[in-house]
C-alpha cells in the first residue's frame, strides 16, 4: 500500500528527495514541511501533484503520515525524531553533526522497543560511504580499518557544518577507543573518482566514526576527513566571510576498508561522484523507501546496517548515483 | 644590530626546522597504476 511521508526541510536536500519520493511507486504523498513558506511553495511545486504543503513543522499532518525524513539542518533533528518515534513512525535523518548523530543514535533502545527503525546519516557522507563500507566489507573475513573521505558540498546549511567541522574536534576509533585530534590536523591525498582526483584532505568533526564503528565490531581504526584548501583551514576559526552557495558543485566520497580474507591482508576502495546534494536526496529517499518496507533492521543506526547492499546500490545507481571501485597500486 | 642578527637567527632555525621536516614528512605514494571504474557486473549482484 503506497505510504504517506512528511518531508521536514526543504532545503537543497530535502528538494531533492522531494522528487525522488514523488516519482517512487510506493509512495502517495509527500508533505512538505519547512518554516520558510517560499523556499516550500517551490518545493511543493517543483514536486507535481504529489506533493502537499506541510506548513511550518508538520505539525496538522503528524497523525496522519508512514514516516518522516528529516532533511532540515543540524541541530534540529532530535525532538521531531522523538515526537515520531514515540509515535511508531521510522525515521530518516539527514544529519551529519557529531552531537546529532550521538542524540540520534541514543534514540535505540526505544525505536528497538517499538519494533521501527530510526536511520541516522543518511546523506552523501555519512550514509552512501556507509552503504560503500558495508559493501566494502563483504570480501573480508574480518575488518582492521575503515577510512572515508570527502569532497564538497551540498546546499548552504552543508557549506556552513563543512565550514565548522574544520574548526572543531575530530573522533576517530583507534584500537578499541574514541580518539580526538584537532580538526584540520592531519594532511593526507585522497584520490577521488575523476573529474575530482587528488584532494588534501584533514580531520574534521565528522559522525562517520560513531555510525561505522558499531556495525563493525573488531575494527581497529574508523576515520573521516574532509577535503579542504588553504583558505578553508586558514578562516576554519572565523565567520563564514560571505553567504555559502545555493549549491556546491560536483563532489565526491570513498572508501578505504582494509582486511583479511583467509589470512591474507588486502584493501578495498570504492568512491562515488556527484553533487552531494543530489546523491544525499537519492539517497534519504531510498532510506525511507527501505525503512518503510522493512528492509532496514529496527534500532538506531547509520546505513552500515543495511544489508543488502547490492540492491541498496543497484536501486542508486537506477537513479543515476553509480558507485565506483578503485583499482590499482601505490609502486 | 643585536636584534637583526637575532632576527635572522630565528629564520635561519625555521627554515633549518622547516627543511627537517619537510624531507621527513610522508605524504604517502600517490597511485601510478590504474583507477576508478564503474561498479557493475557481479560486484552488484
Amino acid at each position: 500500500m503506497p505510504a504517506r511521508v512528511l518531508l521536514l526541510g526543504a532545503g537543497a536536500v530535502g528538494a531533492r528527495a522531494a522528487r525522488q519520493l514523488a516519482e517512487a511507486d510506493d509512495v502517495e504523498e509527500v508533505l512538505v514541511a519547512d518554516p520558510d513558506a517560499k523556499r516550500r511553495a517551490a518545493v511543493v511545486a517543483s514536486t507535481g501533484e504529489q506533493a502537499t504543503d506541510a506548513g511550518a513543522h508538520g505539525a496538522d499532518v503528524t497523525g496522519t503520515v508512514d514516516a518522516v525524513l528529516l532533511t532540515s539542518p543540524n541541530g534540529t533533528h532530535l525532538a521531531h525524531a522523538r515526537r515520531h518515534l514515540a509515535e511508531g513512525r521510522p525515521v530518516v535523518s539527514c544529519a551529519d553533526g557529531i552531537d546529532d548523530v550521538k542524540d540520534l543514535l541514543d534514540l535505540g533502545p526505544e525505536a528497538e522497543a517499538r519494533g521501527v527503525p530510526v536511520v541516522v546519516g543518511a546523506g552523501f557522507s555519512p550514509g552512501l560511504t556507509c552503504v560503500l563500507a558495508r559493501h566494502a566489507a563483504r570480501r573480508f573475513e574480518a575488518v582492521d580499518e575503515i577510512h572515508v573521505a570527502r569532497s564538497g558540498t551540498g546546499g548552504p546549511s552543508c557549506a556552513r557544518a563543512h565550514h565548522r567541522a574544520l574548526a572543531g574536534t575530530s573522533l576517530d576509533w583507534r584500537d578499541g577507543g574514541w580518539q580526538r585530534r584537532r580538526a584540520g590536523s592531519g594532511r593526507e591525498l585522497c584520490w577521488f573518482p575523476d573529474p575530482v582526483g587528488g584532494q588534501d584532505c584533514y580531520r574534521a568533526e565528522l559522525p562517520d566514526a560513531m555510525l561505522l564503528v558499531p556495525p563493525f565490531p573488531g575494527v581497529d581504526r574508523v576515520t573521516a576527513r574532509l577535503s579542504a584548501t588553504r583558505r578553508d583551514r586558514i578562516t576554519a576559526h572565523l565567520p563564514m566571510l560571505r553567504q555559502p552557495h545555493p549549491e556546491g558543485l560536483v563532489g565526491a566520497a570513498r572508501v578505504e576498508v582494509r582486511g583479511r580474507q583467509h589470512g591474507v591482508q588486502d584493501v578495498v576502495v570504492l568512491g562515488v561522484l556527484d553533487r552531494p546534494a543530489v546523491a544525499s536526496g537519492a539517497v534519504a529517499a531510498l532510506a525511507l523507501r527501505w525503512a518503510l518496507a522493512g528492509r532496514v533492521p529496527v534500532g538506531a543506526h547509520g546505513l552500515a546496517a543495511v544489508e543488502d547492499t547490492v540492491g541498496f546500490l543497484a536501486e542508486l545507481a537506477h537513479v543515476g548515483i553509480k558507485a565506483a571501485a578503485f583499482d590499482g597500486t601505490a609502486t | 644590530m643585536v636584534l637583526l642578527r637575532r632576527a635572522l637567527a630565528a629564520l635561519g632555525i625555521a627554515g633549518l626546522i622547516a627543511a627537517v621536516l619537510r624531507l621527513r614528512g610522508t605524504g604517502g605514494t600517490p597511485p601510478q597504476q590504474g583507477g576508478w571504474r564503474e561498479l557493475s557486473g557481479p560486484e552488484l549482484q
